[in-house]
């Protein structure tokens, strides 16, 4: 094992991958990550506290987590410093459930739900219950208060939600419902046993209609369109169709002036209302927010912040028109790529590590 | 070195030997693959069997083989009475159910209750639920709030109000800065919160913290706080230690600001005491407790104690250096470096679950809490305030230079972990409502 000095901390480096190709948990004085499509399943483990990291000897024997912390002491992780540790190495398997743990957290996340590119969305609560019990499977990991070790968090938002799943009759779910509940009793978490009551289903609304606001850039005669595809990382999870392509703009007529309309494809119950649009063309911009439609009509200014009249609007050469959906980032769309490539090959044939919500997911699939 | 470092074991390995060695009976006890709950050894084996505070030597994260044997001795001594904690432990969730109890986190709260139950009545009869209920009704019933009553009972007394009023302005007068100058401790800070590595540079920085918790320099930056606040290097309204400059003395009843530390009422800060006191066994004497409040609410930062007045300062200048969603920081010391690098790393966290966007927040609706990670300073200096606070009334020494520099990173953990809940949930209200 080799530890470096990474940002100030100790680190057995980085990965090679940067979000949202990373999956991570936060325990007890570290941080672990993993690449979701690396079928090796490597970690990336930075220590936070290395004190806080009394679980170490469960995954490097106890000769190794003694010969980390001997090696390492109070000694600071600055600047480019590298310590060898011979023979200490983490043994096989013994973070695979951290890393399911992981995952799960990344697929709550990040999972591409389209349905446009037909990803079926995956069920929160039930998602978020077998996230709730593989936590308090591995709490020899959380002895500290940490980010990920909050299951009253996990389970308390479905609690109506996870009382008519059960109702539902499929076994699986039933048991995972089952064994929630009792974990729900024992951490101070009432849910609903009101099997009777309305089902919220958040997150699993498979007969959502496709986003009003992509109808709104058909209309009318249009100086000029295009389309343009949502960064994952600009906005909130559940809200946005996670395909490319998905934003629509067209340049319109507006009594003396122009404006620009944009429509964004929804999917999942998120609400996208309040949410910024950007779009620039060479000297020519305009800010807004979407509607809760997804829909945003923008006043166009030019460079001197002046409103743009019609016939500059025709004369404008649109080519190179940008429309940034929520913060201004970049983000690889082969990223993304990849992302849908791996959610259609877990629900195509689901992995070991697979999750209920993605086998249900998948079954609703024919 | 390196051979009597070999043969040093983690001590949470000693435990979980011994505790699977204790063989079957502790399963409620255990996680599924048969070693202790987390919350075991917290809230049972480090406190009463292993019984840390008044044995230290096993509390080391590292323990010799001698140790490691004593410690294996004393649990798998205790193996009867850890049995009988066990079926305590599972008639106590029985009656809990039955009872449709579902407030607070059952092993948190029963664990040493069942351990205490199987050292004082051995294992449990086989049917007895009446005792189990009377120990379940103890331990919900609300403590907390009984103290409390008494407290307000106690300050409607118009009487009691003056001749706390009067204490209050007499100590005020009492509280003068000195003229020793702050140069010397400022500098030894610097030892303090630096590194230590060797055994010699960490006896020295103890002994330095010796010297500095001695040091008139807090008192009289605590005292020049209520009269020339100009003269001291920060501003304690900047800080959020005060809302006015200088620091006025406080009300006794009712504060015109509970959230900043040095402003609060008398009886809030009594009542951060009682709230805090859940765990000790006798409830305090209200009205001593109150007229001690009084000197304490007067002294230098609102402390009575020298070496808890010395660690504010210390939070004070770390405090300043700490950033959680800036790439760069000018660190003075090297614990604020440390402590700063891991926000940064738990900043990450949340961009990488989708929580913030390179930094800045991911959705407008949680502009305020970013605002308020950007002055973690603030919340910082007022959770260490409360800790110290603590401390101070109930006597716990800040003199331990390790535990201090503990005690300074743990509070950044704590506001790091609050702030981070509080985005996260702002954008999950989106998907509830």
């Amino acid at each position: 094992m080799k530890l470096v000095a990474d940002s100030g901390l100790w680190s057995t480096g980085p990965l090679a991958e940067s979000t949202p190709l990373v999956a991570v948990l936060e325990v007890s004085g570290a941080v672990l990550s993993w690449t979701v499509d690396d079928p090796s399943g490597a970690a990336s483990i930075a220590f936070t506290d290395l004190h806080e990291a009394d679980w170490l000897w469960r995954i490097l024997g106890e000769s190794g987590h003694t010969a980390v912390a001997a090696a390492l002491g109070d000694r600071s992780p600055d600047e480019a410093q590298t310590v060898e540790l011979a023979g200490v190495d983490v043994h096989a398997g013994s973070l695979e459930p951290l890393r399911r743990l992981a995952l799960g957290h990344w697929l709550r996340r990040w999972w591409p739900a389209s349905n446009r590119d037909a990803i079926a969305a995956l069920d929160a609560a039930l998602l978020d219950a077998e996230i709730a019990l593989l936590t308090v499977a591995v709490q020899d990991f959380f002895t500290e208060d940490t980010f990920d070790s909050d299951v009253a968090g996990l389970i308390r938002p479905h609690s109506i939600a996870l009382g008519s799943l059960a109702s539902e009759g499929d076994p699986r779910v039933t048991d995972l419902v089952r064994a929630c509940s009792e974990l729900a009793e024992d951490i101070g978490v009432e849910l609903d046993a009101d099997f009777g009551a309305v089902p919220s289903r958040a997150g699993r609304r498979d007969d959502y209609a496709l986003a009003a606001g992509s109808d709104a850039a058909q209309r009318g005669a249009a100086i000029a369109r295009g389309a343009s595809s949502v960064n994952w990382a600009a906005v909130p999870p559940g809200i946005f169709d996670a395909a490319e392509n998905t934003v629509e703009w067209r340049i319109e007529p507006a009594g003396p002036g122009a404006k620009s309309v944009v429509g964004v494809e929804l999917t999942g119950v998120g609400s996208p209302v309040g949410i910024a649009v950007q779009l620039g063309s060479s000297g020519i911009v305009g800010t807004g927010v979407l509607d809760a439609d997804g829909g945003a009509t923008i006043p166009l200014v030019d460079a001197q912040h002046q409103p743009i009249t019609e016939s500059a609007a025709w004369d404008h050469d649109w080519r190179s028109t940008t429309v940034t959906i929520g913060v201004g980032l970049d983000e690889s769309p082969q990223s993304r790529e990849r992302i849908r490539d791996f959610a259609r090959a877990r629900l195509n044939r689901p992995a070991a590590d697979a999750f209920l919500a993605e086998i249900l997911a998948a079954e609703s699939d024919y | 070195m390196a051979t009597t470092l070999a043969v040093t074991q983690p001590r949470r390995a000693v435990i979980d030997r011994a505790w699977r060695a204790i063989g079957p009976g502790v399963e409620v006890l255990s996680s599924h693959d048969g070693s202790p709950l987390t919350r075991t050894v917290k809230r049972i084996i480090d406190p009463l069997v292993l019984r840390l505070r008044s044995n230290t030597q096993f509390s080391a994260p590292f323990v010799a083989p001698g140790v490691a044997e004593a410690m294996h001795e004393v649990i798998v001594g205790n193996g009867p009475e850890l049995r009988a904690a066990a079926a305590w432990f599972e008639i106590l969730k029985r009656e809990r159910r039955r009872l449709r109890i579902t407030t607070g986190n059952a092993q948190e709260l029963y664990f040493p209750v069942c351990f205490e139950l199987a050292v004082t009545k051995g294992a449990p009869a086989q049917q007895d639920p009446a005792a189990a209920e009377a120990v379940l009704r103890d331990i919900h019933a609300d403590r907390d709030r009984t103290a409390i009553e008494v407290l307000n009972q106690h300050l409607s007394d118009r009487h009691v109000v003056t001749r706390l009023s009067d204490q209050l302005g007499r100590s005020w007068r009492d509280v003068r800065a000195g003229t020793e100058i702050t140069g010397p401790f400022m500098a030894g800070l610097t030892t303090v919160l630096g590194p230590a590595d060797s055994h010699t540079s960490s006896v020295a920085r103890q002994r330095v913290w010796n010297a500095l918790i001695a040091d008139a320099a807090p008192y009289n930056l605590g005292a020049a706080a209520r009269s020339e606040a100009s003269e001291l290097p920060w501003s304690i309204v900047e800080l959020g230690l005060s809302s006015v400059e200088p620091q006025p003395p406080p009300p006794i009843v009712t504060g015109a600001d509970r959230d900043r530390p040095l402003n609060r009422a008398v009886a809030d800060r009594v009542r951060g005491t009682l709230r805090r006191a859940l765990d000790r066994d006798e409830l305090p004497d209200i009205p001593m407790l109150c007229a001690e409040e009084v000197d304490r609410a007067c002294a230098p930062w609102g402390l009575l104690a020298e070496d808890k007045q010395a660690t504010l300062i210390a939070g004070i200048e770390i405090a300043a250096c700490l950033a959680p969603l800036a790439d760069a920081v000018v660190t003075r010391y090297q614990l604020a470096g440390h402590i700063q690098a891991r926000l940064r790393k738990e900043a990450y966290v949340l961009h990488a679950r989708r929580y913030l966007a390179d930094g800045g927040p991911i959705h407008p609706r949680q502009q305020q809490v970013i605002d308020d990670l950007a002055a973690f300073e603030r919340p910082y200096l007022s959770r260490l305030w409360a800790r110290l606070h603590g401390r101070d009334v109930w006597q716990e020494p800040c003199d331990d230079v390790d535990d201090v520099r503990g005690l300074l990173d743990g509070v950044a953990r704590s506001v790091s972990l609050d702030h981070r809940q509080r985005i996260k949930s702002m954008l999950e209200l989106q998907v509830a409502g």
